[in-house]
């Protein structure tokens, strides 16, 4: 009997296969929606995927990500990174937990990197499912694809921040929300709460989104909700929020937690006033943003409760970060969500004829739309790819990227430091750098003895001169990423260079472009051996 | 004809062969400088004054003080019949204990080791301190280094007496004058490690922290007295070796040794005298282990580090209490026993060795290490340091040894099953929830009358 009698063969392949050619030559038969839709879908996600993976691990992590991978590194009770990184810090442990699943199998930078990636996945597919939900599939897709090339998630999800989580479980709730109010089902107001609390445990920050709850149900009184429901609700977002006290707790981390809620109460302002507006828009891409607004006054003859939940979203974190003293890039990204659907929902819903009503000679909308659309896809596909390329002038902002030159540093340090050995850095985060990738003690120059003035999960160092004299710090490092922020403690750590006999043992150069187009060496990172 | 073949073949493959094994031999030559080991780095610094007891005796695991010593204040028959037991010393003062060779002998006392008060008594001092001992609240970096390297609890100094004779026997096997001091007109011709070292070819120096190359045994009369840069150098008593510039240009300042380190330079032997941080009493002990952590760890931050070894040891006992009688293996000695130390990537790990040795061990090492006839009587019989090395494995990465001892404070360690519960719980509630809400089909489609839901 040859291959082709047997009966699997007969039933499953080949069946299979004329069923297929039988479809595929009879495509009119096609539901275009459906064809478009899966299209749709399929352009989002490459986009989504090329855009987080591509060159994803090219750059080792920066300080803030070096911090959540080390803690993650000692919940797996990772050999030497359990002792120098601390377990409790600032923020509640959901990412770090789940990563350091991961490092429990050993710790890799690129693993923390693709989790990170995963969630901006995830991140994109709420968003396209909040659209949808509340404008149909068209302004699903639109503001997936959106969201899928925003610069700002774009950039988050590449790295092993709390922000991209935040960013999904913020959404997420949106979602739950919004369909609360399509269905006014208890279960959703319960999942509402589940959600508030996942996001908790993501970034405690997110908890001021109960007041884009609150704003949205206070205002929108065709969406009643009844006292026991918001109170099941509340108990939810409770429990979901008790393993951050719980883990405090029972785990010995209390003093931690205190110790960070004096210090971030009575933080000195980090940004001027102007910080967000002058970064955020244009992460978030200036066209989305007039598609957006455009969207909210030409069709607000549609207006509902859809817009005011978004508004109340975008709003309320906006202005309380605004006011708040201290600012970080990725503070506002669960704006950039519902900006994306508004910015969907404006191009879905929009009817060119209403603007070019004396121009009819245009007369196909999908053309003008798909032009559009094109128009914010390039726009926000050119700001990405540059914002993700490795920074090629030597300075960077926290949280939007990677640091030339840091792991490579790092890893040198690690082969060729013994082990006991203490670095001097400018300030804690190359010292945060040189910790993860290195396995050796760092600590910055410029971390305040004041205990107001510091973050309290580093040590300051106390009489440098001293501890130089006797031994305990043999190594200085000069950084020009944190020489540009405080060039008086890159004059300091230099001083001390010079004064104990400072030899560079190691320079980290990468290729910067100057101003005229020409590549050279510029080295960030030289490491000095130190003896009294 | 076969035969003839095969001798031909064999003919011209030892031609071919000859060169090659001419080469060889000529490397073997050249190579005579080669250490036997994987050493080719030995730096050996004497410190002073202190016994094994005192420094180590608490110390776990090694041949420490024993339970229940209680040293009697007199040995007269009419004397007090009181005792006093080893105790921590604190903040009281403490002074230079005599240590002549008088001093040993009383101390000894025909090995029944019970003499150690009663001697400085005799000599108005204050006896009882002998029985003081310090610990790693005072030296923390030495037992640190224990902890990590090679103690030596059966290390004795080489002569009954002080520091001048005990590191003559440092450098030459053999006392090299009658008594504890060094003759007027120098030591002559004794020869001395060093002087084989520079006829092998192999590199050594003698680093002086705050050398002062005007200071040496023809000019004592400027300053009164014996300057201790010269009592505790053996070299500058030796004529050839402040003469010879050859030799004379080895003796440098301490400076030196960072600056050979730096450029790759540094010596097969090097003898180190920490002048001014020796740790002789009254001194602070301090700045010894700062002195010997600084050159350690500068060590181990250099090119040199993977085929070094680094011997720390004390001249002698300084007067202080230590109850291991010295075997007596000729008139001279041994001394009672003092502290020694080794560190190296191929020392073995927290290891306490009880290998009988003295200064003349280091002698040894050297000699065998590269090769040099035996100087004296004395280290041709020492025991070699090399028990204390494990060759067969790989070198140890360096580790810097910290300057203060880990008190093993209540370090909280964060229970972290508790954050696998809390943190999986809290996942799988909110997946249950999630599934619960979906799988209610009515949740999607039917949105309930606003009756319904309006109190």
């Amino acid at each position: 009997m040859s291959i082709k009698d047997s009966s699997f063969v007969r039933d499953r392949i080949v069946t299979g296969i004329s069923s297929t050619r039988r479809i595929l030559v009879d495509w009119r038969s096609w539901d275009r929606a459906l064809v478009a839709r899966v299209i749709g879908i399929v352009i989002v996600t490459v986009v989504a995927v090329g855009l987080r993976v591509w060159g994803v691990n090219q750059l080792g992590y920066n300080t803030d990500e070096a911090v959540y991978a080390g803690q993650a590194a000692a919940i797996a009770q990772a050999p030497v990174l359990k002792d120098i990184f601390p377990i409790f810090r600032a923020h509640p442990l959901l990412f770090q937990f789940v990563l350091a699943l991961i490092f429990s199998f050993g710790v890799s930078d690129l693993a923390g990197r693709l989790l990170a990636v995963v969630v901006g996945l995830a991140a994109v597919f709420v968003t396209y499912q909040v659209g949808k939900l509340l404008y149909g599939v068209k302004a699903g897709l639109l503001a997936g694809l959106f969201f899928a090339l925003m610069p700002y998630h774009v950039v988050v999800s590449r790295q092993v921040l709390l922000d991209g989580p935040l960013v999904l479980f913020t959404t997420l709730t949106l979602f739950f929300l919004a369909r609360y109010a399509l269905t006014h089902r208890p279960a959703w107001i319960y999942l509402t709460g589940v959600g508030m609390g996942l996001t908790f445990l993501a970034k405690e920050t997110g908890i001021i989104l109960l007041g884009a709850i609150y704003a949205f149900l206070a205002l929108s009184r065709e969406i009643p909700v009844r006292l026991r429901d918001l109170i099941v609700s509340t108990i939810l977002m409770v429990l979901m929020i008790a393993p951050f006290p719980l883990s405090l707790l029972l785990a010995g981390g209390t003093r931690s937690g205190q110790n960070y809620l004096v210090w971030q109460l009575f933080r000195r302002p980090n940004h001027t006033w102007d910080f967000y507006p002058s970064l955020v828009p244009e992460a978030i891409g200036y066209l989305v943003i007039l598609a957006a607004v455009l969207g909210l006054w030409f069709l607000r003859g549609e207006r509902s409760w859809r817009e005011r939940l978004l508004l109340a979203w975008i709003i309320v974190p906006a202005v309380f970060f605004q006011l708040w003293p201290t600012k970080g890039f990725q503070y506002l990204l669960p704006i950039a969500a519902p900006i994306a659907v508004l910015a969907g929902r404006a191009i879905a819903h929009w009817r060119p004829n209403d603007i070019f009503i004396r121009t009819r000679r245009i007369a196909r909308r999908s053309w003008i739309k798909t032009s559009a659309v094109a128009i914010l896809a390039v726009s926000l596909l050119i700001s990405s790819v540059q914002l993700i390329r490795p920074a090629t002038s030597g300075t960077f902002i926290a949280g939007t990227g990677g640091v030339p030159g840091g792991r490579e540093a790092g890893q040198w340090v690690r082969a060729n430091i013994p082990t006991g050995a203490t670095l001097m850095t400018i300030g804690p985060s190359m010292a945060n750098i040189l910790q993860f990738y290195g396995h050796r003690k760092a600590m910055g120059l410029s971390v305040s003895p004041n205990p107001l003035r510091r973050n309290p999960s580093y040590s300051p160092i106390l009489n440098p001169d001293a501890q130089i004299r006797n031994g305990n710090i043999q190594y200085v490092v000069w950084d020009s990423y944190s020489a540009e922020r405080s060039p008086s403690f890159s004059e300091g750590v230099l001083r001390y260079a010079e004064r104990y006999h400072g030899r560079v043992i190691h320079t980290q150069s990468v290729t910067v472009t100057l101003a005229n187009g020409t590549k050279v060496d510029k080295p960030v990172i030289v490491i000095y051996v130190v003896h009294p | 004809m076969m035969f003839f073949k095969r001798f031909a073949f064999l003919f011209v493959l030892l031609t071919l062969l000859a060169p090659m094994s001419g080469t060889r031999q000529a490397s073997a030559l050249q190579s005579g400088t080669e250490p036997n080991t994987p050493i080719e780095h030995f730096i050996v610094v004497m410190q002073q004054n202190h016994t094994f007891d005192n420094y180590f005796g608490t110390y776990p695991g090694a041949n420490g003080i024993p339970e229940g010593v209680c040293m009697p204040a007199s040995l007269s028959e009419d004397g007090s019949k009181s005792c006093v037991a080893p105790y921590e010393i604190t903040d009281e003062p403490i002074s230079d204990l005599s240590h002549s060779s008088t001093t040993f002998l009383g101390q000894y006392q025909d090995g029944q080791m019970n003499g150690f008060i009663d001697t400085l008594n005799r000599l108005n001092q204050d006896g009882a301190l002998s029985m003081g001992y310090f610990d790693d609240t005072h030296i923390p970096f030495y037992w640190n280094l224990a902890d990590e390297y090679v103690l030596f609890d059966n290390y004795f100094s080489s002569a009954h007496t002080g520091s001048v004779t005990n590191r003559m026997y440092w450098v030459a096997g053999k006392p090299g004058s009658e008594k504890n001091r060094i003759p007027e007109d120098g030591y002559g011709d004794i020869p001395t490690i060093f002087d084989k070292l520079q006829e092998r070819g192999i590199s050594w120096k003698f680093y002086i922290r705050n050398y002062d190359p005007a200071l040496n045994y023809r000019n004592p009369q400027e300053l009164d007295y014996l300057h201790p840069q010269v009592q505790w150098v053996p070299l500058l008593n030796f004529d050839r070796f402040l003469d010879d510039p050859e030799l004379s240009s080895r003796i440098v300042d301490l400076d030196e040794y960072y600056t050979d380190l730096e450029n790759g330079t540094l010596p097969a032997v090097s003898y180190v005298l920490l002048l001014g941080a020796t740790e002789h009493p009254i001194s602070d002990l301090s700045l010894g282990e700062r002195a010997t952590r600084t050159m350690l760890h500068t060590l181990m931050q250099s090119d040199a580090w993977e085929s070094s070894a680094f011997f720390i040891t004390y001249d002698d006992w300084g007067g202080w209490y230590d109850h291991v009688e010295p075997p007596q293996v000729d008139e001279r000695g041994y001394g009672f026993r003092v502290p020694a130390l080794l560190v190296s990537p191929y020392a073995r790990m927290g290891h306490i060795d009880h290998t009988l040795l003295d200064h003349t061990s280091i002698l040894k090492f050297i000699e065998e290490n590269w090769d040099i006839p035996p100087l004296a009587e004395r280290d041709a019989k020492a025991n070699n340091l090399t028990s204390a090395f494990d060759f067969s494995m790989a070198p140890r990465p360096a580790i810097l040894v910290p300057a203060t001892r880990e008190v093993p404070e209540p370090r909280i360690e964060p229970r972290r099953i508790v954050i696998y519960i809390t943190y999986s719980a809290a996942i799988l509630f909110a997946c249950l929830i999630v599934a619960w809400a979906y799988a209610n089909k009515e949740n999607f489609h039917a949105a309930r009358p606003m009756e319904e839901i309006q109190p």
